[in-house]
């Protein structure tokens, strides 16, 4: 029937109007533009070197109780990589007062018979007291003194000066970032942050201003559907934020040498499903607020916090209180995280990610149809 | 767009619409009918119900009670069609600022699905009806008030719609503006389209064809201007100007044939029985109250007189902006 067709047709000429005016909105705005292709970059470069959580010269006290040329031999191999400094020589008793001042980080503390035991070839412990009020820089500094120490096991056993079996076992591993740099863990976290916030404030001023305006009475008088708006207002800013995610990716591949191991085309999939969830999300909070500055402070607060503390990008998910974990579930942050991570570090496929890959798409989904119907036709 | 059918059914029918905003009773049990190709004018003074009337028959608002018939298509069963036969035009401008006047258009257009080679012709054509011609580039929000309702409307008649619905289109814009803009109105409903208009412009209710008067949410009268006239001012008007009038006005009420002494301005106007009193006999009887300088004429009663002795006539002592 031709009628159908016809009504298609319209359907597609109303969602293409809505789409270029949009557009040229967008064009004749360049906050929007800043808002949209300049501040990622800007916020990239920010984090990517202000949040870096790799810590350098940390201050580690010695309380030396064997004095010995095999002592100060373990304390060169300690400090003289930069990573730890050293903050003077006390006794172990005095540890206390010293984390208290801030005047070190930690306290190693070597028994009086290290040389003797070394020379006997017997296996020996050394104590590492650390200031653990900051657990982050507590966890860097006990993986950096524990690769230090091996180190200088290492040049132990080979000057023939240990047991032939190493003196300390080697615990902790680090994979896929082998020079434990922040930047690679934080990119891709801060890639699909960055998209988060970016879409929602996109899509939150602008329906809201319509009804700000009072546009949208007169659109509302139009044969324009529900979805129509919905659709024709989404469009430019997809394009807007797909570009903005490659922005982001090439940035971090060329400033932070975040590699790309994985496929583009996922990685596209991923952020399209996603960028669509959130736009929606801005869409959702716009239609229910109808007011600008509202749907502003609500976007953000429900796109920032979640993105940023719940999606894993700084804290890892795995050592949340359960609560939080499943909380953490219906944020759609949390698997752009995991897939970026997974794609550009490991190289992962679809076989691996294509729960993450569901759960943005079920997302936006829930989040067009629930806007869609929330949004009222009638002014009351 | 096929044309409206030439039929004797009306354009606009409402039938006891009744609109309520909790406790407040917007619009009370209003029926009336407008024909093809008429200028209804719908009268009243802010918040008497005429916003509330017109959304309820765009659609954009929900009758609590009553039913409504526009271009043939029912408000409550098919809303569809009836936002594809009007075209409208809101109380506040409601373009987009930012947008170049003929960008706005063609996106209006685009919402009735025009498109292509059509709409551009067709915003060029409504451009040069309302009066815009070498406007289409200006950035909207660079016009002046009444160049901005010219292009509100223009928008409005984009997709021709067999209704057009303008509230109060002419609120805040200069004599001169407003003439231009009534001139295309009528220009319009000549060829055929049906408008339904609110204002609170008195002078400008003279150029529809019908008027209905809203009072607290109620249509209390409905006529041509004449008619109106006639039913609601059957009496002689006297205008009497001059001095210390104020002093005469309790010895004009007194005198024999007078119903009714109301103050316009520095003005008096008399309402008098049909061949009751001369206009010679009302300017010594001021002039004996106190007065000075008078001069006493005979009037056309206006649609103020109308609207006044409506209002009166309800009971209430709100007066109608000039």
């Amino acid at each position: 029937m031709t009628g159908s067709r016809e009504r298609v047709r319209r359907s597609l000429v109303r969602i293409g109007a809505m789409a270029q005016k949009e557009t040229i909105h967008v064009l004749r705005d360049p906050r929007t533009l800043y808002l949209a292709l300049v501040m990622p970059v800007v916020m990239l470069f920010l984090f990517g070197y202000g949040v870096t959580t790799d810590l350098e010269r940390i201050p580690l006290a010695v309380a030396d109780a064997d004095r010995s040329e095999a002592s100060r031999a373990l304390v060169r191999t300690l400090t003289e990589s930069g990573e730890l400094a050293l903050a003077g020589e006390v006794a172990p008793a005095d540890a206390d007062r010293l984390f208290r001042r801030g005047h070190a980080a930690a306290v190693l503390v070597i028994p009086e018979d290290y040389e003797e035991r070394l020379a006997r070839r017997e296996p020996v412990e050394l104590q590492l007291l650390a200031d653990a009020s900051d657990v982050s820089s507590a966890n860097q500094l006990l993986s950096k003194a524990d690769a230090l120490v091996r180190a200088e096991s290492r040049r132990l056993s080979a000057a023939a000066l240990a047991p032939a079996a190493p003196p300390l076992s080697v615990k902790v591993r680090t994979l896929y970032n082998p020079a434990a740099r922040s930047a690679l863990f934080l990119v891709p976290g801060l890639a699909a942050y960055i998209l988060a916030i970016t879409a929602i404030l996109l899509t939150t001023l602008t329906v809201a201003g319509e009804w700000e305006r009072g546009s949208m009475e007169q659109l509302f008088a139009s044969p324009v559907g529900r979805l129509e708006i919905v659709l024709g207002k989404l469009l430019p800013y997809l394009v807007l934020a797909m570009l903005e995610l490659l922005l982001v990716i090439a940035f971090g591949a060329a400033v932070f040498d975040v590699p790309v191991m994985g496929k583009p085309p996922l990685l596209i999939a991923m952020g399209f499903f996603f960028v669509v969830g959130m736009l929606g999300q801005g869409l959702l909070v716009s239609v229910v607020t109808k007011n600008q500055l509202l749907a502003t402070q609500v976007g953000l607060i429900s796109a920032l916090l979640p993105s940023l503390l719940l999606s894993g990008m700084v804290f890892p998910i795995e050592n949340m209180p359960l609560p939080l974990q499943l909380l953490s579930r219906v944020i759609p942050a949390r698997y752009m995280v995991h897939a970026l991570r997974e794609i550009l570090l490991k190289g992962n496929g679809l076989d691996v990610l294509w729960p993450d890959l569901l759960a943005v798409v079920v997302f936006a989904l829930l989040v067009i149809a629930l806007s869609t119907a929330r949004f009222k036709r009638r002014l009351a | 767009m096929t044309p409206a059918t030439a039929t004797a059914a009306p354009t606009v029918e409402a039938r006891e619409l009744t609109r309520r905003f909790g406790a407040f009773l917007a619009v009370d049990r209003v029926s009336f009918e407008v024909e093809r190709g008429e200028i209804f004018g719908y009268l009243g003074a802010n918040g008497a119900g005429k916003s509330t009337t017109i959304r309820m028959l765009t659609g954009l608002l929900a009758p609590t009670s009553g039913a409504g018939r526009v271009a043939g298509h029912d408000l409550a069963t098919e809303p569809e069609g009836v936002k594809a036969s009007i075209g409208y035009m809101s109380q506040k401008f409601s373009l987009y600022l930012d947008l170049p006047v003929r960008e706005n258009l063609i996106f209006f257009g685009g919402a009735y699905g025009l498109w292509g080679k059509a709409l551009e012709r067709r915003a060029d054509e409504v451009l040069a009806l309302a009066d815009l011609g070498d406007a289409g580039d200006a950035i909207t929000g660079d016009l002046p008030g009444g160049v901005r309702q010219r292009l509100a409307l223009a928008s409005a008649i984009l997709q021709r719609p067999q209704v057009l619905f303008l509230d109060e289109p002419t609120a805040g814009v200069d004599p001169v503006a407003r003439r231009t803009f009534w001139r295309v109105i009528r220009d319009l409903a000549r060829e055929g389209t049906t408008v339904f208009v609110t204002t609170h412009y008195l002078d400008e209710a003279e150029y529809c064809r019908r008027i209905g008067l809203m009072v607290d949410g109620k249509l209390v009268a409905l006529d041509t201007p004449a008619g109106l006239k006639a039913r609601w001012v059957p009496e002689r008007l006297l205008v009497a100007r001059g001095r210390d009038l104020a002093r005469a006005v309790e010895r004009a009420r007194d005198l024999p044939g007078v119903k009714n002494v109301m103050r316009f301005g520095a003005a008096l106007h008399l309402r008098v029985e049909p061949g009751a009193l001369s206009e010679q006999d009302a300017a010594a009887a001021l002039r004996a109250g106190g007065a000075s300088e008078v001069v006493v004429e005979a009037a056309e009663p206006t649609l103020e007189d109308v609207f006044l002795a409506v209002v009166g006539a309800g009971g209430r002592g709100e007066e109608g902006s000039p």
